[in-house]
């Protein structure tokens, strides 16, 4: 970070994705001013995870959440045209205030795509940086298959421009 | 992140993206589609780059046709292979989905820490300086953390 006026620190508004460095999966960053601790625990209880969680317009609700390694949480999401969404995310990994591995679906009653999400949280000093890393399907040639998938989506866009 | 499926179920009916992600979880049926992203072609040649019989290719090229992956021409007798963007697009469309799933929910973020933040007796925030102060201990055992000059910011 640049040094900056104190009281006007602007951090990043927009996420980046980046299927150029990192070609074995999908990654994005998002800067936010608030310390380290407070963003991570933003993520740790269903009751601060409800005010954000999902896009514009979702809400949650939350039928269990278990905030350990192996422990699971199932909720789910209630889209603004009315229908609800089942999702589980099972934790694989949980570093305080650092990082979260989490893997999303599994089981027949949610999400058929499995994905493994790597979620990061840096201390900048005046603000957090939250890099996640998405690697997909479940099988063990998920790496494989995200490059792939992120080749085909350069090939896609380059089609559609031609 | 079932919402994304869906979206895609619904929106785009027919290709079933389960299909899609199971056809691609094979690496020769990868390399198939790598091949073909560079031009259409024929059996034979596909087969070439692998140690298998042609049989066993044309049974990888049928999973990707079931998936909508690849299409398959009537003309003539070598049948030419030729990838199917509308089906890639679909995919591609997914990965947006999901980008814009982090996208938004980290607006929220961004909006709800500001909020918890003005409020500064939130729960949330004890919970911070619980965390700060935890974190802080092995530190100070060592003499370091709060001696440390400030980070540059």
């Amino acid at each position: 970070m640049t040094s900056q006026t104190p009281g006007t620190e602007k951090l990043a508004a927009t996420s980046r994705v980046d299927l150029e460095r990192d070609p074995r999966a999908i990654v994005g960053a998002r800067e936010f001013a608030a310390p380290r601790a407070l963003v991570f625990s933003a993520w740790t209880d269903p009751k601060h995870l409800s005010q954000w969680w999902g896009p514009h317009g979702f809400t949650t609700t939350t039928y269990s959440f278990d905030f350990r390694r192996g422990g699971v949480w199932r909720f789910v999401m209630h889209g603004p045209d009315g229908r609800d969404y089942q999702n589980r995310i099972t934790f694989e990994e949980i570093v305080p205030p650092e990082r979260i591995v989490y893997r999303h679906g599994g089981g027949d009653d949610v999400e058929p795509v499995q994905f493994r999400q790597t979620v990061i949280f840096e201390d900048l000093g005046a603000g957090t940086r939250i890099t996640w890393r998405g690697e997909f399907p479940s099988a063990a040639e998920r790496d494989r298959l995200a490059e792939t998938l992120a080749r085909l989506g350069d090939y896609v866009a380059a089609t559609a421009q031609a | 992140m079932q919402y994304l499926t869906d979206r895609l179920f619904n929106r785009i009916a027919k290709l079933s993206l389960d299909t899609a992600f199971a056809a691609l979880s094979d690496p020769t049926r990868r390399a198939i589609l790598a091949r073909l992203a560079l031009g259409e072609t024929s059996v034979t040649e596909l087969a070439k780059p692998f140690a298998m019989s042609l049989p066993a290719v044309s049974k990888h090229l049928k999973v990707l046709e079931r998936a909508g992956l690849i299409a398959r021409g009537r003309e003539a007798q070598w049948r030419p292979c030729r990838i199917e963007p509308r089906a890639l697009k679909n995919i591609d469309d997914w990965l947006n989905h999901y980008r814009c799933f982090f996208d938004e929910s980290f607006d929220r973020l961004d909006a709800y820490l500001q909020k918890v933040q003005a409020q500064g007796h939130d729960k949330a925030r004890d919970q911070s300086r619980i965390e700060e102060r935890s974190n802080d201990q092995p530190n100070a055992r060592n003499g370091k953390a709060r001696r440390d000059k400030p980070r540059r910011s």
